[in-house]
């Protein structure tokens, strides 16, 4: 593919090849061609020349730079070149807790930048709000904008990021052009919210140690390993 | 109380009045009430024996007025302004925190002001800090401060409808559904995230701020066309790789001259103090962590510090020390993230791998002791959460002995570099006068020629038998705080050699297992450690009815806890006088009449972190 090994140059110096009356070399070999599948060599280029856009907000955004720093290294996987505007990006990492006030500011970065593009959640507090359920934490990014890879830990280790990383090229595998439905933005859906109302109100419940602060903040008790499912029924039940 | 407290804290205030138990014979005290009398309502001393005098609402900038001029007196630091919410419809609480350089003497002064009427004059006029820290009290407590020039919310969004989230009848988790919260935060325009004289300045006027404003009532040039002769308005951040996190500035541009600067922050905001009132005391230390991230141990240590004067006992020796090492070792990897990152900002790249590497190797020891690298939740009441394994000793000396090397890389890259110095000398300049105006403490201050370290001023852990220079810039510029910073890992690590050399063995705990776990084998083998082990578990330690505001050396200046307890297992109020948020304060002063480049050169000199900003 117009590439060959310092070698063979050296050889072909030594000796000259053949020159065809078309003014190309004569290699002996018809023609140097090779078949792929489109998607398989478009899911290539992409995934390992990911440009990520870094939303470093608090801890996580510091253990993202120790990701990025000489130790860790994430130029290893074509991702060296940070891109701070999210207009040339297309892997967004939100690293660290979003506050409602910050909602709206992630959300339009979210809406700025082209498909396609990915999301990782780094941490607890981007994942689910970690351990601030609050006033002021917005109760897991999803409910903004839709994820495609959580990484847990609080923070995740730079290997943890790295292994979100790679399930990130991961999926990008298995992408087609035939089925770019899912990637469409409509245009209403521009700086919503990405979950609809009873969604945001079913993952933001509280769950396991934040149980304990119901009975404080004068909410329903609920059980520390409800279900999915069972939390729905209690829902209704309250609506 | 008091008698407990003088044998169990080392670190008494300095100065005459204060060392005996009476605060009345406090110098201040005695003043105040000659000159005032009767405004006095109550004298008291809080855990760590600072007077606290209780004054009249309405005659507080009388006071501190006083406080603050009369040369005896000479309170030129405010270090901060704080509020209480006792619940159950008592008065709110206001702390004035001060100190005085001269006299090297702590006071409070406190208001109280019953729910129906909540209001005070402002100190703006005396103290520049007061701007930010009187916005913050109003902004979490809905307190009002008349005659403050720019009274508006500052960590919640500015047209926050839920309420003032650190009063006690708020709910944790606000009034509004989780959805309702959500819809309303991506509603916000662009209305909302300006304020009016931005909009104004932006030409925008004629679209969105003036929808009520009468026609005739604004001024001449915004009716015609709205960019004539205006000034540009430039929006720097929140996402900005050069701010340091999610700071947002709203910068008004003449050519490339800044005429005026805004910051705009809260977008981080993580309600810290509403949740450790939520909280355990012994479960607040992981929340501590997450603050200050760059530094995270200096924070444990304060917190645990704090409680401890509550509870008035004496950590062992070697705990002392051990705190002292990480202490400084977190100094160091805060003074490190700073270097790299401001390296960074202004175009070198090079010293921010290099720092990161010494950074890892601190990683490296935190995780070896902790298990975890950046939040290691290090400090229990009464103690750490174990003794240092074996062989750390061995890995944290290596590692002072090796910094040197790096830190003089570093130094030949930097300091006679000449881009490094057209950058930054001569740019974000404050004088001693304003730098403790604006309360700036820490490096920022130290840059500014006035030598107040709390290491120094007041020490704890034992600092004051460490030998250690504290070192003073001359023109409070950027390459001054440049220099100070970065003589200052020097100085650490010769605190760290001396710690390492006198490490006395023995315990790390203290011995009441009222406050700290028996160890395993003790609490399954005697029904005495089961029982207390028991206790705590389930009830949580309880500490004395009390309050205090501690305050140690953090990397970016002082930090300061206030802490109040009603006897129960949970903090009544858990104040951060978080230094960076102060510091910040003072940067629309440093770079008005800069250029564009000198913001990022100013903004990164004085070192901040978004996370105890915002907190």
């Amino acid at each position: 593919m117009g590439l060959s090994a310092p070698g063979e140059t050296a050889r072909s110096e030594r000796h000259p090849l053949p020159v065809l009356e078309s003014g190309r070399l004569d290699t002996g070999i018809p023609q140097n061609w090779l078949t792929t599948r489109l998607d398989y060599v478009i899911n290539w280029a992409r995934r390992n020349s990911l440009w990520p856009m870094p939303f470093g907000t608090a801890c996580c955004g510091i253990e993202m730079m120790a990701a990025f720093g000489s130790k860790y290294d994430l130029s290893r996987f074509g991702m060296e070149r940070m891109s701070f505007s999210p207009r040339q990006a297309d892997l967004m990492i939100v690293a660290g807790r979003v506050s409602y006030k910050l909602a709206p500011v992630l959300r339009k970065i979210w809406d700025q930048m082209p498909q396609p593009k990915w999301c990782v959640s780094m941490g607890a507090c981007a994942s689910s709000g970690g351990m601030f359920d609050n006033y002021t934490i917005v109760q897991g990014i999803d409910t903004i904008l839709p994820v495609d890879v959580y990484v847990p830990g609080c923070p995740p280790r730079p290997e943890g990021l790295a292994y979100g990383l790679m399930m990130i090229q991961e999926k990008i595998k298995g992408e087609t052009l035939s089925s770019m439905a899912f990637r469409a933005e409509p245009e209403e859906a521009v700086g919503r919210p990405n979950l609809p109302p009873e969604s945001i109100e079913l993952v933001a419940q509280p769950f396991g140690n934040s149980t304990a602060q119901n009975r404080a903040s004068g909410l329903a008790a609920t059980s520390a390993i409800a279900r999915p499912v069972d939390r729905r029924e209690r829902l209704l039940e309250h609506s | 109380m008091t008698q407990a407290t003088a044998k169990a804290s080392p670190r008494l205030i300095i100065g005459e009045g204060t060392s005996g138990a009476d605060p009345e014979s406090h110098a201040s005290v005695t003043a105040l009430r000659a000159s005032f009398g009767e405004a006095l309502k109550e004298v008291a001393s809080d855990a760590i024996g600072v007077p606290v005098v209780t004054v009249d609402p309405s005659l507080v900038f009388q006071i501190l007025h006083f406080l603050k001029m009369e040369a005896s007196q000479a309170y030129d630091l405010l270090a901060d302004i704080m509020a209480v919410d006792l619940g159950a419809g008592r008065p709110l609480r206001v702390w004035y925190q001060l100190w005085s350089m001269k006299n090297g003497r702590q006071l409070r002064v406190v208001a109280k002001l019953p729910l129906e009427r909540l209001e005070l004059p402002t100190v703006t006029p005396l103290w520049d800090t007061a701007n930010w820290l009187e916005r913050e009290v109003y902004d979490l407590f809905g307190i009002t401060f008349r005659g403050h020039p720019d009274l508006r919310r500052i960590l919640m969004p500015e047209n926050y409808e839920e309420g003032f989230p650190l009063r006690k009848d708020f709910p944790l988790r606000g009034r509004f559904s989780r959805s309702e919260q959500t819809r309303r935060a991506l509603a916000r325009g662009l209305v909302d995230t300006y304020a009016e004289e931005e909009l104004r300045m932006a030409g925008i006027v004629s679209e969105v701020a003036v929808r009520d404003a009468p026609p005739d009532s604004l001024p001449g040039e915004v009716r015609g066309d709205p960019l004539e002769g205006q000034p540009l308005l430039l929006n720097l951040g929140p996402q900005h790789p050069a701010t340091h996190g999610v700071l947002r500035l709203v910068l008004q541009l003449d050519g490339e001259r800044i005429l005026s600067c805004v910051p705009h922050i809260g977008y981080l905001h993580t309600g810290f103090e509403k949740t450790c009132e939520y909280r355990e005391w012994n479960q607040v230390v992981p929340y501590t962590d997450r603050m200050d991230y760059l530094a995270p141990m200096l924070y444990n240590i304060a917190y645990a510090l704090a409680v401890e004067s509550l509870l008035g006992i004496e950590i062992t020796p070697r705990c002392r020390v051990v705190r002292v090492i990480l202490s400084e070792l977190n100094r160091i990897l805060g003074h490190l993230l700073w270097l790299g990152t401001t390296a960074m900002d202004l175009g070198a790249l090079t010293v921010f791998l290099y720092t990161f590497q010494e950074r890892e190797r601190i990683y490296n020891l935190h995780e070896a002791y902790t298990g975890a690298r950046l939040t290691p939740s290090t400090t229990r009441v009464g103690g750490m959460l174990a003794d240092l394994p074996p062989g750390w000793i061995d890995g944290a000396r290596n590692f002072v002995e090796t910094l040197p090397k790096t830190l003089a890389e570093v130094d030949r890259l930097l300091t006679r570099n000449a881009i490094w110095i057209s950058r930054q000398q001569d740019v974000g300049i404050i004088g001693p006068d304003d730098a403790i105006s604006f309360g700036l403490t820490g490096p920022n201050l130290r840059a500014s020629g006035v030598a107040y370290d709390v290491r120094k001023a007041r020490p704890y852990l034992g600092y004051e038998e460490y030998e250690f220079d504290v070192p003073v810039g001359e023109h409070g510029d950027c390459y001054d705080r440049f220099l100070v910073r970065f003589e200052e890992i020097r100085q650490s690590v010769r605190i760290i050699e001396q710690a390492l050399d006198r490490l006395p063995g023995g315990p790390i705990n203290i011995d009441d297992h009222s406050v700290v776990l028996p160890p395993k084998s003790e609490a399954m083998g005697s029904i005495d450690s089961m029982i207390a082990h028991f206790k705590l578990v389930m009830e949580g330690l309880r500490v004395p009815a009390g309050e205090v505001w501690y305050s140690i050396e953090a990397s970016k200046g002082e930090l300061g806890i206030g802490l109040v307890s009603d006897g129960g297992t949970k903090p009544v109020r858990c104040r951060f006088r978080a230094p960076s948020f102060i510091n910040l304060g003072v940067l629309p002063f440093l770079i008005e009449g800069e250029l564009v480049a000198d913001v990022l050169a100013a903004n990164a000199s004085i070192d901040i972190v978004l996370g105890e900003i915002d907190r």
